[in-house]
């Protein structure tokens, strides 16, 4: 532990001793508590550590003034010190655990009525639970009686944490012999504690008896006890070993069943869980029978709930899958009239009463979204167990999404009171296009690729499509495009409606609408389809004719909405993305598109263009340099590298710290392509992997540097001279004094690489050979290149003291426009591997520390003793 | 009481209702759908209509060679369009007390009822309704006498004949009593007869009962009535919206506790949204004018337009249309632009609060001041020498069989590249089109219509409760090609009472109280409601 804490700690204890003083905020505790976990859990004693902590205990306990919260932060200390057996028996030894947990204690001096400090005492009493001794001392002290009172604490948060108690004593200390037990080691019963084995006997007997007496409510209003213990029974049959999930079953079983025959909706779900926990844990007579009870309720819709419980769980044998398919078929069956079920639907005893309920707007929604949530599970079912064949279940999504756009009827037994329930319903339509989508991969699914096109060019087009449900069915028919091997079942007429629809919603009023076209316009070109006759093409091509995309994105361009100018970039770089693998030659309409992109780079005002056009950059270098030569003259080659100048320039000086980011993502781009054939460079992506977040916390280990030995290649001159000449030095040295964390670590780390690939001397010497000294990079005399010429400056005077000499003259002085500087002088000097030191650590490194924790809860107390001083707190 | 249904047209209702010794007509359809049978009227020559041929009978025993002429498979009446009249037969128009307008588009009949019918009542309608009903009349007259056709067609009427005709002018009722096009005259005269009111203004009929009318949301200046005694109420909804759009919302309080509600003038487009109508329309217009083309809109001169113009001034900067010219072509086009910006008091709360800024409470002023909106009373003149395209333009007559609109489809009917975005419900697009066939131009069928649906109707209705409701057959039953839509059609306990052209209807109405006057002469001047 720091020494620093440590020395702290006292002070600490006593102002939390202390019932006048406040803490800074209500997590102190929390972070406090988390603290003293983690050392726990490092391996050390925390009393041995903190000998302040017993006499706080104590205190605390005989203060009955004291804060309930720091009440409930000492019985939670206390728990969690008493962990270990030596902790336990020193607390013990001190009879400290006797007052701490002393119930009577709590209740004379008014305080249990306060939940915090009951779910203390839960949890302090739980996170001693670990050792047999533990046990011992929780049987003797009578601890369970109240712990089971409290699994109907009118607190939710205190009957949850009850019952996460009850579960934990009893999984815990399950006899070591029962597999996927994880309580105490073998090495108890070798010791002889065989009494340990007793107590925990009784405790077993006393809740299987209490569940047993209290599981069916008293009262048909009186569920909440009765969905308490259901919930605690689903914890324990879902890890209990053999011999307890038996003991309990065999305790509670005839109330599980009294439970399923009452058939109270409000329970069916947990009950469901509890059968299937002991289903899904080994199966014996009364379990199944338990599960064919509840897959044959009366009342529609706990049925189809319990259907779907089931058939998620995944563990399913034929009879009872069968049983769950039809049950959650039948909805779906009643409305679109396919026969999903076969003809044999008078065998569904309850469709009567489906019937009854579809014809009500709010069951009739629910049900048929947890029936259309499961069909694609359903359509993967064996076809033993299915009724149907799967691409029936296809047909019958299709027929209810056509019914759900008032296009069509069916010829079902579903009455029109039905019907007018999920006409025009956006939350059935979302449920059925996703259940359509994911339906794209069962078996025989391509037979019925043209309906699918057709409806969903149908939902395209129709005017009352909210804009999810367009998203939607583009996903869906992206999806189905991905699949599809034989693209002739999409006839010429269905190909040419898709081009119109699109064409229109490009030009929809929606801004969402014209976002999610432009998006799918992208995805469609991102889908490589192989076609019986040509070779692999994109989809596009096939869907929407070769020339048809692109006009629409360059459109979409000018939109006046930033999402749909962004989305409209990113598209158009996947668009044009293939092109350019090929090398193909620029278009007069992509060289229209290049100065757009340009235009927007430094006009637009929003951030999310500007990020995309720098992105469509890094896309077109990527898919362009993997096949031509930077130097090439190509007309293709030499416009991009004239934007690739331009790009770095301005984004570098954009005001988007992710602008600024994804330009120095093209500045190595630049530098991998320049430096790969140098003996010892490390790619970007090589060498350190970015954080997924970029403001999220590195591990110092994510960047070591690179030590090369080897010598520099020919060249290394000219092309630091080429690096220098295109802006990337510019772009990384703007980057590396940007106030934006993520964009200077991102600068540091490059400049890290470039240096140690051609700077081949050892830092601090300053003998660079001549030629590399001669390549400079001019520094303008404003913001960010002031900024390093300061620190140049600063490190020269500090080198000439050093070395005693008394300027540097290989560098010239600044003059009125800037400065030019040696790259490799500037690289050494900068101090690059300190500043990614402390670029490395999160920004709130020093705020979260336990050290900055103690010093606040100090600082708080020493605040509210000198009422005269106001204490500013620092918000940001 | 009694109602009288003199005409079958829902929207365009036309009902007399005899209560407490007065006979009080309820609005003044006229159905314009009759027109869809004749052939259109050029503006300038036309060749191709010109050159149609005669209809002959397939056993040449018929040949009405100047009266019926044959384009694209339907047989069209070549003369000057008729209208189907309400029907003057059932009961003596004469004896009407009081005619009470809805809106403007339910008085276009008006003519026809109060010039040639012996009618001497009074007519009742809002400042607005009257204005801009008196515009759509002066259109009317101005489209048909401007292209004034000498020939009348009265042969093809003959029953006997007609029974030979193709559908549909076969199956096209009381053609007899079909009319031409009021004039202008006949029209002064009979907008003379109008006296204007205010919402819940109260007006007695012969101190028996009492008139007032409700803003109904429609349009500018709708209102719905009630028609009330001391003892009995009888509302009658016309064409009402719930929809923010420009009018003054639709006061339904004032409609509870009915005795009968009398219910027409429900959308036509039951399964069209409008929200998602006028997207159509913006995502339809934008993209032919992005691809070269132009687009002809035909409309009405007042009502949707105006929320057309509005969403457009929205829609255009974000579509990229900013130098689109939009040309709206109507004799009554300055008129009906200016005198929607006057009527302050009869909009919707945001546009009243405009006024006081001070702005104009529709942004086509604006739009008319940056030159991207312009205006002309018709094709020839001003707009001949600045027409630019592509372009927009709003033209009527929405039939397709008169006005400007007429030219344009013959102008731009050939291109692909052009669109023709209906908006008006009235009339079906493809009977519209059918004298135009073969058409190269693409046609968008965006109907915008405001008035109430089934599902608004049916809310409405539990809210205000009243005891009988009255309605056209045609809201009884689900549309016929939709037959499994039930939820197109009113659902109501009691059911509600359909009626149909010429349906008399006895209103189930128990009258428990009348309230009665004693003289002082007979009493000590009390006065008691007695039972009757």
């Amino acid at each position: 532990m720091d020494r620093e804490c440590v020395s702290l700690l006292p002070g600490v204890c006593e102002v939390l001793a202390d019932p006048g003083t406040s803490l800074p905020d209500d997590t102190s505790l929390e972070k406090l508590l988390d603290w003293f976990t983690g050392l726990i859990e490092a391996g050390g004693s925390l009393l041995e550590a903190c000998p302040c902590l017993l006499e706080f205990i104590s205190t605390v306990v005989h203060n009955t003034a004291s804060d309930p919260g720091v009440l409930s932060f000492t019985l939670r200390l206390t728990g969690l010190v008493s962990a270990t057996e030596d902790g336990f028996k020193m607390l013990q030894e001190r009879s400290v655990l006797n007052e701490v947990f002393n119930l009577k204690h709590w209740q004379e001096a008014g305080l249990w009525e306060d939940p915090c400090l009951r779910i203390g005492w839960i949890q302090g009493l739980r996170s001693m639970l670990q050792h047999p001794e533990a046990l011992s001392f929780f049987v003797q002290s009578a601890f369970l009686d109240p712990l089971l009172q409290l699994q109907t604490d009118t607190s939710l948060f205190v009957a949850s944490a009850a019952n996460q108690m009850l579960a934990h004593v009893l999984l815990f200390f399950q006899p070591v012999s029962s597999p996927g037990c994880n309580g105490v080691d073998k090495k108890a019963e070798d010791d002889g504690r065989t009494h340990t084995s007793a107590e925990y006997t009784a405790v077993v007997t006393s809740i299987s008896q209490y569940l047993k007496e209290s599981l069916v409510p008293k009262e048909n209003t009186k569920h909440h006890q009765s969905l308490q213990i259901l919930k605690l029974l689903a914890l324990l049959l879902a890890k209990a070993g053999p011999p307890l999930r038996d003991k309990l079953l065999q305790t509670v079983g005839d109330s599980l069943e009294e439970l399923v025959t009452a058939g109270g909706s409000e329970l069916t779900l947990p009950l469901m869980d509890v059968v299937l926990a002991a289903y899904s844990s080994g199966t014996d007579e009364r379990v199944t029978r338990l599960l064919a009870s509840m897959l044959n309720i009366n009342k529609p819709a706990d049925l189809i709930h319990a259907a779907a419980a089931f058939l998620r769980r995944g563990r399913c044998d034929a009879v009872h899958t069968a049983r769950a398919v039809r049950v959650l078929l039948l909805p779906l069956d009643v409305i679109t009239g396919q026969s999903l079920l076969g003809t044999n639907t008078t065998a569904d005893a309850h469709q009567v009463s489906v019937v009854e309920q579809l014809k009500s707007k709010t069951p009739c929604i629910s049900m048929i979204c947890v029936c259309l949530t499961n069909t694609p599970q359903i359509a993967l079912t064996p076809s033993g167990v299915l009724p149907c064949p799967p691409v029936l279940i296809i047909t019958a999504v299709l027929s209810l999404l056509s019914i759900c756009s008032g296009v069509s009827s069916s010829s079902s037994t579903g009455s029109s009171e039905v019907y007018r329930n999920v006409i025009g319903n956006g939350k059935v339509q979302k449920c059925a296009l996703e259940a359509l989508t994911a339906l794209s991969s069962s078996p025989g699914a391509m037979e019925k690729i043209s309906e699918v096109f057709t409806v969903l060019i149908q939902y395209l087009d129709n005017p009352d499509s909210d804009p999810t449900v367009l998203h939607k069915s583009y996903q869906a028919l992206l999806k189905w495009t991905s699949v599809c091997t034989d693209f002739s079942l999409v006839t010429d007429h269905l190909r040419h409606d898709l081009i119109e629809v699109v064409k229109k919603r490009v030009c929809d009023m929606r801004w969402e609408v014209r976002d999610s076209t432009v998006e799918f316009l992208g995805h469609l070109t991102g889908v490589r389809v192989s076609l019986k006759s040509v070779e692999v093409c994109d989809s596009s091509d096939v869907l929407l004719g070769v020339c048809s995309t692109t006009p629409l994105l360059k459109e979409a361009l000018q939109d006046s909405e930033s999402y749909v100018r962004a989305s409209a970039i990113a598209a158009l770089a996947k668009t044009l993305t293939h092109s350019w693998q090929q090398g193909a030659a620029l278009t007069q309409e992509e060289t229209e598109i290049v100065s757009r992109l340009l235009e927007i780079l430094s006009q637009d005002t929003e951030g999310f263009p500007r990020r995309a056009v720098v992105q469509y950059f890094i896309s077109w270098y990527s898919s362009n340099s993997s096949h031509l030569p930077l130097s090439s003259s190509g007309s293709s080659a030499s416009l991009l590298m004239q934007c690739v100048r331009s790009v770095l320039s301005q984004g570098s000086a954009d005001l988007d710290w992710e602008v600024k980011v994804h330009t120095l993502e093209l500045a190595e781009l630049l530098l991998d392509e320049t430096f790969s054939a140098h003996q010892g460079y490390r790619k970007g992506s090589d060498a350190h992997r970015a954080p997924s977040h970029p403001y999220g916390v590195v591990s110092e280990q994510a960047h070591t540097l690179h030590t090369h030995a080897g010598t520099h290649t020919e060249g290394t001159e000219s092309d630091l001279a080429t690096v220098v000449e295109q802006g990337v030095m510019s772009a990384l040295l703007s980057g590396l004094v940007d106030c934006d964390r993520p964009v200077a670590l991102k600068a540091c780390r490059l400049l890290i690489t470039l240096r140690e690939t051609v700077c081949t001397l050892s830092l601090g010497t300053l003998d660079a050979t001549a030629s590399m000294a001669t390549v400079s990079c001019k520094l303008p005399g404003l913001g960010w290149g002031k900024e390093i010429i300061k620190i140049l400056r600063l490190k020269r005077s500090d080198r000439a003291r050093e070395a005693d000499i008394a300027a540097q003259r290989n560098l010239s002085d600044a003059d009125e426009g800037g400065e030019s500087v040696s790259v490799c002088e500037a690289l050494r000097l900068l101090g690059l591997d300190e500043r990614l030191d402390v670029l490395t650590q999160s920004s709130d490194h020093i705020h979260n520390s336990p050290l900055s924790l103690l010093q606040d809860i100090l600082t708080a107390s020493a605040a509210h003793t000198q009422p005269g001083e106001e204490v500013i707190v620092d918000c940001y | 009481m009694k109602l009288y249904c003199l005409s079958g047209h829902p929207t365009l209702p036309c009902n007399v209702l005899k209560f407490k010794s007065t006979t009080i007509m309820l609005d003044c359809g006229l159905d314009t759908t009759s027109v869809l049978n004749f052939l259109p009227l050029p503006l300038v020559h036309s060749p191709r209509l010109s050159k149609l041929p005669s209809w002959v009978s397939k056993d040449g025993t018929i040949n009405l060679e100047k009266e019926l002429k044959e384009c694209a498979g339907r047989v069209f009446v070549d003369s000057q369009p008729e209208f189907c009249l309400p029907e003057k037969e059932l009961l003596d128009l004469s004896t009407i007390d009081v005619i009470l307008i809805s809106n403007y588009h339910c008085m276009m009949a008006l003519p026809y009822i109060t010039e040639h019918t012996g009618f001497t009542g009074t007519v009742y309608a809002t400042e607005p309704t009257l204005t801009i009903g008196r515009l759509f009349m002066e259109e009317l007259v101005n489209f048909m006498e401007r292209v004034p056709k000498a020939q009348s067609a009265t042969c093809w009427k003959n029953k006997e004949i007609q029974r030979m005709l193709p559908g549909p002018l076969k199956d096209a009722v009381d053609v007899y009593t079909w009319k031409r096009s009021y004039s202008m005259q006949e029209v002064n005269s009979a907008l003379s007869k109008v006296q204007l009111v205010g919402y819940s203004q109260k007006v007695e009929l012969f101190g028996a009962v009492q008139v007032s009318p409700l803003s109904s949301g429609y349009s500018l200046g709708s209102s719905n009535w009630i028609i009330q005694s001391h003892h009995e109420k009888v509302s009658y909804v016309s064409g009402s919206s719930l929809l923010t759009t420009h009018p003054q919302p639709m006061d339904q309080s004032s409609l509870k506790n009915s005795d009968v509600l009398i219910l027409t003038g429900l959308t036509q487009m039951p399964t069209a949204n409008p929200d998602g109508m006028l997207g159509e329309f913006c995502s339809n217009l934008a993209m032919t004018i992005r691809a070269g083309g132009n687009v002809l809109v035909p409309c009405y001169s007042s009502g949707v337009i105006y929320d057309l113009l509005e969403c457009l001034y929205q829609f255009i900067d974000s579509a990229n249309l900013g130098t689109t010219p939009f040309y709206f072509i109507s004799p009554v086009a300055n008129s009906s632009l200016e005198f929607s910006q006057i009527f302050a008091e009869w909009l919707c709360h945001n546009k009243q609060s405009k006024v006081y800024l001070p702005e104009p409470p529709f942004p086509h002023a604006e739009l008319i001041q940056t030159n991207k909106l312009k205006h002309y009373p018709s094709i020839h003149g001003d707009f001949s020498s600045e027409f630019r395209q592509p372009c927009v333009v709003f033209t009527g007559h929405p039939s397709l069989r008169f006005g400007d609109v007429v030219h344009f489809m013959e102008l731009w009917g050939k291109s692909s590249l052009n669109t023709i975005i209906f908006t008006e419900p009235d009339f079906s697009y493809l009977d519209a089109l059918a004298p135009y066939q073969p058409l190269a131009m693409k046609c968008v069928y965006c109907p915008i219509d405001t008035r109430l649906n089934f599902h608004q109707v049916s809310k409405l209705l539990k809210e205000v409760q009243p005891l009988h409701v009255v309605c056209p057959e045609q809201y009884t039953q689900p549309p016929l090609t939709q037959s499994h839509r039930s939820d197109l059609m009113l659902e109501l306990q009691p059911p509600p009472m359909p009626y149909r052209r010429c349906s008399v209807l006895n209103l189930p109405f128990r009258r428990s109280y009348e309230r009665v006057y004693i003289m002082p002469e007979s009493t000590d001047g009390q006065f008691s409601s007695l039972k009757v």
